[in-house]
């Protein structure tokens, strides 16, 4: 009897929360036609136009061009938060340096908001011509990654044994040494949990895509937006709805695919932080 | 060849090796702090400094780099401009309610739930699903869903209730944005809470239950005082993110309705793009920075005096 009510109560959470997904995945199978007399949660005869249309009429649209910006800023994104938070996770984990200073600072940056920085951001990029660059998208992702990669990797070297890096140290191995050849392989689970994170938190960024990008780099995120934007109040709802499942398929797959590694990483900061 | 020295000579070479030299000196530490360390000052303390500097200035796109100390006009602009007290208060209401809102239902569902859950973890998945998507595309998702015509809600109240409210007018948008909020951040927290439900250990629960307690009194008793740490954590964690909410709400409504969504990140957002008014928002922006900063330190030794 509450085994049942468990389930009745696991299924409305799962469809409430996951509602708008639903919607736009049912939307996305309708014909044009079926969508002015349906809009009801039922097809009666799905079809993949909408998405044919979008894959293959790009010369107003070109999604290819918004899911590779997307794609390359977010690898970046996450690639160098990863390479500068390692060495620096590494030392706080294993030496005196950066406690007391620099990884409370770094905690606490998740929660200052970002857009207090977007202003003299935008002048800088300016002035050094990263405006509207896949790169100067890509040094933001950065920015918004490194605090959580910093708190996943101090947590997982300070739960590697100290005498692992002793033994390799007795060896003759520098600490260097140690770091990318001990301590890496060990710990390249939280690396790779690190990346899928990284990269799902890079790509569905929004503010800074839309503050600092205007036509060649632009993400995902926003070129949906633009889709909107530009089609005014004649929103071709079939071809939208394509739009925003092939632009959130990508971080919604891999974390389908990854829930176990990204649920441990999402409650890094805030159990043991 | 005997490689192995016997376990107590192995000790006494590590014992004298511990004080000759740290695993990582402090000078090698610094080294491997400062590509990071580099990186944030570049990109946060430069842009933090600028900042300071433009919001006690007059400064306009065309003399953007050649500001005019002008004193504290741009922060007295702000504190007396209605718009940024009610974007403020838009913002302190919102990051309040859709965090309690989510804390509650995360709650209830992780303790709820945990049963089933603990016999079939795959079930994660798909209440972990809204975690994944694009706040922005879930706002512009929920364009569709609300749409009077091709939306489902306004269609299924129609055909059920013969009317529908317009869920984005002035009258209502806060309480959708807080809806929509809540139902794509529940799974944070809920995630939060099924981790340190499911970390107490069971004998505690089974003692308490062969003492002759009911489930709800192991729940109030047992279960939320141990988990009275996360809870906290979890609602600050939910009301920074509602407070200094951006993407949903701009993808939704704009600031639209009358401005009656207009947030804090929205308000600085729009003074800089929409007014060009770049002293405005930089002031309003290190306003911000002040705000958070004071939250922040209050939060931090809170935790302090709780480790201790």
């Amino acid at each position: 009897m509450v085994r049942a009510l468990r389930w009745i109560v696991f299924a409305i959470a799962v469809l409430a929360m996951n509602f708008p997904i639903v919607v736009t995945l049912i939307t996305s199978l309708k014909s044009q036609r079926e969508l002015s007399t349906n809009p009801g949660l039922w097809i009666s005869q799905p079809t993949l136009d909408n998405y044919l249309e979008v894959l293959t009429h790009t010369s107003r649209f070109n999604i290819y061009a918004y899911l590779l910006n997307s794609t390359v800023a977010a690898l970046i994104g996450t690639g160098l938060a990863i390479v500068l938070a390692f060495p620096a996770a590494y030392a706080i984990a294993r030496s005196e340096a950066g406690k007391r200073l620099v990884l409370p600072i770094v905690i606490n940056l998740r929660a200052v908001p970002l857009i207090i920085f977007a202003i003299p951001l935008y002048m800088m990029y300016q002035w050094l011509g990263l405006l509207d660059t896949r790169i100067g998208l890509g040094l933001i992702l950065t920015i918004v990654n490194a605090p959580l990669a910093l708190v996943i990797l101090v947590n997982a070297i300070s739960d590697v044994p100290v005498e692992l890096d002793e033994a390799a140290k007795v060896d003759g191995a520098s600490s260097l040494q140690v770091m990318m050849m001990i301590v890496r392989p060990v710990i390249r689970p939280a690396l790779v949990t690190t990346f899928i994170f990284g990269f799902i938190t890079a790509w569905n960024e929004f503010l800074f895509g839309l503050m600092l990008t205007t036509s060649r780099a632009v993400p995902m995120t926003v070129g949906a937006s633009f889709f909107f934007a530009a089609s005014g109040g004649g929103v071709k709802w079939g071809t939208a709805s394509a739009v925003m499942m092939l632009g959130a398929l990508p971080p919604a797959l891999l974390g389908l695919v990854m829930y176990r590694q990204i649920s441990g990483s999402m409650t890094a900061g805030a159990v043991k932080g | 060849m005997n490689h192995l020295p016997d376990a107590g000579s192995r000790l006494g070479v590590r014992r004298v090796w511990r004080i000759d030299m740290a695993l990582v000196t402090r000078a090698e530490g610094r080294m491997y702090l400062t590509p990071l360390v580099g990186f944030l000052l570049l990109f946060l303390g430069f842009p933090a400094i600028v900042n300071l500097i433009y919001s006690v200035s007059t400064v306009t796109f065309e003399t953007l780099r050649s500001p005019v100390l002008s004193g504290f006009s741009n922060y007295v602009a702000v504190l007396n401009d209605r718009e940024f007290w009610s974007s403020a208060w838009f913002s302190l209401r919102f990051g309040v309610l859709t965090a309690s809102a989510e804390c509650l239902i995360g709650l209830f569902l992780a303790i709820f739930l945990a049963p089933l859950l603990g016999k079939r973890p795959v079930l994660m998945a798909p209440l972990m699903l809204p975690l994944m998507v694009a706040p922005a595309m879930v706002g512009l998702m929920y364009r569709l869903v609300l749409h009077e015509f091709a939306g489902p809600v306004p269609y299924y109240l129609f055909e059920w209730f013969g009317d529908s409210p317009a869920f984005l007018d002035i009258n209502n948008a806060f309480r959708t944005l807080v809806v929509v909020e809540t139902l794509q951040w529940t799974p944070f927290a809920f995630l939060l809470f099924y981790m340190a439900y499911s970390a107490i250990p069971l004998d505690v629960r089974e003692a308490s239950s062969l003492d002759g307690a009911s489930p709800f009194e192991i729940v109030r008793w047992i279960d939320l005082p141990l988990m009275k740490p996360t809870l906290v954590i979890a609602f600050f964690i939910r009301f920074i993110d509602g407070f200094r909410v951006f993407d949903n709400v701009y993808a939704l409504t704009g600031s639209g309705a009358g401005g009656s969504t207009t947030s804090l990140s929205i308000y600085i957002y729009q003074a800089f793009f929409k007014e060009g008014a770049i002293g405005k928002a930089v002031a309003a922006s290190v306003v911000l920075f002040v705000a958070s900063f004071i939250v922040l330190h209050g939060l931090n030794r809170l935790a302090g005096r709780r480790k201790l």
